[in-house]
């Protein structure tokens, strides 16, 4: 029982992080209806410059918010001269040119800061924190933390502030958006900077957890996928979910059947959950189902 | 003096070969690519036959996404289950004209289990559920040592034709070459019939393809099997030519490598996944020569490679989807056009 | 246009550069190495290794005085592409012997080597490899792995104070060949020797997180832990062993334990015993000597390891096979292969252990000191040398 809870309670925490991550797919899903594949590259490209900035010895504040910057900055940069061109094409070709661009900032990562471990200044603790008779692992804490207090503010932020409605608006229907004098260009724009920011993050998080950072950090992009796909492409609330279902229903496959099967379970248990979710429903647990007309 | 093409029946608007013309040329070509093998050297060889081995396999993969619309992340899994039927079947004594058309059909089986979900998911959760049925196979392949091998991988016996080992790339040539010269002959024949026609019909707007009497179900299904035979006879070629396949051969950056060439050579052309899958092919080489060649002087090249190669790789995708969305082929028939029409063209 | 004719000037350019013939006496190696793939982390200070090496041969002499050229490639550690790399060594390149680097890759290619007889020095130490009738042309410098785990296996039986039972060890590894290498042959010497083999946990080539698989292993409760994987996979595993406030004592094998790892783990690697056949750079033995030259002259500023040294001992090793076989008139394939099997306790100044190899037997050496890390730094514990036991080889 002990192990089941322990087990469960590490799924949990690692789901949050990739809710953290899912978050990013959902908001450019949602205002420009395109899946991101670059997504884990922004990730790495978060961390590393964050270490690239902490390790010039700025505190750890600045360096956090000059990383957000350049996020953003990358964010706005890659939607104005990657994406826009390719409006209205079909959506192999959206697929494609994230891929693509995915491949550039790998290698341009890899180029500039090689493939070695780069140790990142510990932030936390490696102590566990003693939950009952459970260790609980300080980063993880932290990043549920966070996780919980974007989904607050982005919740607000879609609720309340008008960049927030005019996106929702902008997911709902782009020409009535355009009609009611919301600038669709903008949107887009403003959404791959939160993402961006959002998934530089769950970069630095993630580092600061493992004490390093290396390229192996953009798997992270493909490893949420199932969870975007299970919450349903365009709700918040089922990125979030499905985050935390995929990574208990990692760990869970990890720690009962891996065993079994000699290991890779952990990694293939997202994958076949997905097909079958998608078989009862093709949008995910929380997608909006389209009616298509010809 | 030519003037333009003037079609006066509806037989010489489907004919392959617009022109005599362009038969001959064809014709030429083809004894030119037949006397390679006989002077190339060992390495060019070896980029000759990955080239009509990546051939094939962009033809399969264009069948599906670029002719009829169906979105799949899933070729490399395609090219595993060929490749490992091929290792299987030879060590198991079959003769290899036996086991390239099993290890096709096999792979097509495959295929259509896989395409099934193609029923409810389009666009990106189609190529989600694909890229699902990636990692599961990936998984397989891995885990089930008996037929696979594992991660040590397994070795496959070398093709024989009567009792001589086609061991090296220059007598692989002289099976891999025909093989991919038929293939390519069936899919140009292919979209001149009913069939083909309904794969482009279901891509063009698949609810009024149904609403137009195509079964949409059945021959989403069948794209995906047409698709992944092709696939898997490159994957069986491919294990023939590499004689060890271990599951690193089959990577999700090949799914996304063959997906580059129907981009870059042209969605729904035979001719584009042609000039794409060489394209993609001679890139890495290319950089590879310049590398060499410069890092005399710079010895640090040498780890920039793997760097340089995935941003290349990255970056023209990208330039070609802005640019040149319709891709290689496009360009090379208003090249074509150009010279045909010389020197009136305009 | 004009760019597409600079563009074909420059590859012109380049395929005559490559094409130049090669001066007199010039004998090419090969060299593969893992320079952006998954053990990266350790490939790089072996290539690195293994390039000083061969300028520092150049420089002194060369083989009889002919210059080596070291034909190398980043293969990122993909199958595949070692695969290519060395049709296009042998083929072209025309190599006399080959510089390899991973077990999955070198034991690949065991076949094809032998039929092109090509020498095969890898820096991968995997027992399949020692046993001449079946890999005649396979050669490394090190006890092997399953040596090498026997020695920490021993270690781990006279660490053991409690005598009221058996000490209960887990073995963590690799999904691939370098990870699998060792494990059947400590799976026998753990019931050999009376030690209780109660876990193995299997983790990905890249992994972000080892949790479940050491609560698993918790589960089972083991004293000791081997981790089979490189410094950066070990580091992660004791990071998350320290999050959860495991007592296990961990051991690691050589491609996960050298001076890096108290760098990447810090304090989690802290009591960590490790197999280390080559000693820590900057050690003092007499070996050490022309690397520290070397070194001094022409990139003091950087830092080296372990890893860096095991890249010279090859070279050390194979230059002299070249040497012994360009005496010979034997500077093929076949006579540097014969060169290599009159090695004698070849010594190499303590940089590791004396090399044998025999027609029948490629075992270099079975001697395996054991490290520990201690206040940051490496200290050595202890050195077992397993029996030349005929049952063992190629296992």
């Amino acid at each position: 029982m002990e192990f089941f809870l322990q087990v469960l309670l590490n799924g949990l925490v690692v789901g949050s992080i990739y809710s953290l991550v899912a978050l990013g797919f959902v908001i450019i899903f949602k205002s420009s209806g395109i899946l991101n594949f670059a997504q884990g590259e922004f990730l790495l490209l978060g961390a590393y410059v964050f270490l690239a900035i902490s390790s010039a010895h700025a505190p750890i504040g600045a360096a956090l918010l000059l990383t957000f910057a350049f996020s953003a900055i990358l964010g706005l940069v890659l939607e104005r001269l990657v994406l826009r061109p390719l409006i209205g094409e079909p959506i192999i070709s959206v697929i494609m040119v994230t891929l693509g661009l995915s491949s550039l900032l790998r290698a341009i990562v890899q180029g500039i800061w090689g493939t070695d471990t780069r140790p990142l200044p510990s932030v936390f603790s490696l102590d566990p924190i003693q939950l009952g008779p459970l260790p609980i692992a300080r980063g993880y804490l932290y990043s549920a933390g966070c996780v919980a207090v974007l989904l607050v503010v982005l919740t607000l932020f879609f609720k309340y502030a008008r960049p927030g409605i005019a996106m929702r608006a902008t997911a709902d229907s782009q020409q009535v958006a355009l009609s009611m004098g919301i600038s669709v260009r903008r949107i887009f724009a403003l959404s791959w900077s939160i993402a961006a920011v959002v998934s530089a993050i769950g970069g630095i998080l993630l580092a600061t957890m493992r004490g390093g950072v290396d390229g192996s950090l953009a798997i992270l992009g493909l490893k949420v996928l199932p969870a975007v796909i299970v919450g349903g492409l365009d709700s918040i609330g089922g990125a979030i979910l499905g985050g935390l279902l995929i990574g208990v229903l990692e760990n869970l496959s990890g720690g009962y059947l891996d065993p079994v099967f000699g290991g890779g379970v952990k990694e293939v248990a997202p994958f076949v959950a997905l097909v079958l979710i998608l078989m009862v429903r093709p949008y995910g647990l929380f997608g909006k189902v389209r009616i298509e007309r010809v | 003096m030519r003037s333009g093409e003037f079609h006066t029946s509806y037989r010489a608007d489907m004919a392959i070969f617009d022109t005599a013309r362009a038969r001959r040329v064809l014709a030429v070509f083809l004894v030119v690519l037949f006397a390679v093998p006989l002077v190339g050297s060992s390495y060019w060889l070896d980029v000759l036959n990955r080239a009509a081995i990546a051939v094939i396999a962009a033809t399969g993969l264009n069948i599906l996404t670029g002719f009829t619309g169906q979105i799949s992340l899933g070729n490399a899994a395609f090219l595993a289950i060929g490749a490992y039927s091929t290792a299987y079947l030879a060590a198991h004594g079959v003769p290899f004209f036996a086991v390239i058309p099993a290890s096709g059909i096999l792979a097509a089986l495959a295929g259509m289990v896989f395409g099934v979900p193609s029923l409810r998911l389009k666009g990106l959760y189609l190529a989600m559920a694909t890229l699902a049925a990636h990692f599961i196979v990936e998984f397989a392949v891995t885990h089930w040592d008996s037929v696979t091998g594992g991660v040590n991988g397994t070795s496959v016996p070398p093709p024989s034709v009567f009792g001589l080992a086609l061991a090296n790339d220059r007598t692989l040539a002289f099976l891999i070459l025909p093989v991919c010269i038929l293939t390519l002959w069936f899919a140009k024949n292919l979209f001149r019939t009913r069939v083909g026609k309904a794969f482009v019909a279901i891509r063009d707007q698949d609810i009024s393809a149904e609403v137009m009497g195509v079964q949409v179900f059945r021959f989403k299904v069948l794209a995906f099997g047409v698709s992944s035979f092709y696939v898997g006879v490159a994957g069986s070629l491919l294990a023939y030519h590499a004689r060890i396949i271990s599951p690193e051969n089959f990577p999700l950056s090949l799914a996304i490598d063959q997906l580059g060439m129907i981009i870059i050579g042209g969605l729904g052309s035979v001719l584009g996944s042609i000039l794409g899958a060489i394209f993609l092919t001679l890139l890495p080489e290319v950089l590879r020569l310049l590398t060499s060649a410069l890092s005399g002087q710079f010895p640090a090249l040498v780890q920039l490679f793997a760097p340089l190669k995935l941003g290349v790789f990255g970056i023209t995708i990208v330039l070609f989807l802005i640019f040149e969305p319709d891709g290689l082929a496009a360009r090379f028939r208003r090249i074509r056009n150009y010279f045909r029409l010389y020197p009136f063209s305009y | 246009m004009h760019s597409i004719r600079t563009a074909l000037l420059v590859l012109c350019a380049a395929a005559a550069a490559r094409a130049q013939a090669p001066a007199g006496g010039e004998i090419k190696v090969g060299g593969i190495f893992d320079l952006t793939g998954i053990t990266s982390d350790v490939g790089k200070p072996f290539a690195q290794g293994v390039r000083d090496g061969v300028s520092w041969t150049n420089d002194n002499g060369g083989i009889n005085g002919k210059k080596i050229r070291l034909v190398d490639v980043d293969y990122g550690y993909k199958i595949p592409e070692a695969v290519a790399a060395y049709k296009r060594m042998v083929g072209d390149d025309k190599v006399v012997m080959i510089n390899g680097w991973g077990t999955g890759d070198t034991e690949g290619l065991k076949a094809q080597v032998n039929q092109d007889k090509i020498p095969y020095l890898s820096a991968s130490f995997s027992g399949h490899l020692t046993d001449p009738s079946k890999t005649p042309y396979n050669f490394f410098v090190a006890p092997s792995y399953s040596d090498q785990l026997r020695a920490w296996l021993h270690w781990v039986k006279d660490d053991w104070k409690d005598k009221s039972r058996n000490p209960k060890v887990a073995f963590f590894y690799g999904d691939n060949a370098y990870g699998k290498a060792p494990i059947e042959a400590g799976r026998r010497y753990c019931k050999e020797i009376g030690v209780d083999l109660v876990d193995e946990q299997i983790v990905p080539g890249a992994f972000q997180d080892a949790t479940t698989q050491l609560l698993n292993m918790k589960q089972k409760g083991a004293d000791y832990a081997y981790i089979n994987v490189t410094t950066t996979g070990v580091s992660t595993i004791l990071r998350d062993a320290k999050k959860l406030g495991l007592a296990t004592k961990f051991g690691s094998n050589p491609y996960g334990f050298s001076e890096a790892l108290p760098q990447v783990a810090k304090e989690a690697a802290e009591g960590v015993t490790g197999v280390m056949p080559h000693v820590p750079f900057g050690e003092k033995v007499s070996g050490m000597k022309r690397l520290m030259e070397f070194h001094q002259k022409n990139h003091p500023q950087d830092t080296h390891d372990a890893l860096y040294v095991r890249g010279w001992t090859y070279v050390l090793v194979w230059t002299e096979a070249l040497k012994r076989a360009d005496k010979a008139k034997a500077l093929t394939g076949e006579g540097v292969k014969a060169a290599l099997e009159t090695f004698k306790d070849f010594d190499l100044g303590g940089l590791t252990e004396p090399v044998t190899y025999t027609p029948t037997d490629h075992r270099p050496s079975t001697k395996t000191p054991i490290y520990q890390v201690k206040g940051g730094k490496l200290a050595k514990v202890a050195e077992y040398e397993m029996p030349r036991k005929s049952e063992w080889l190629g296992l």
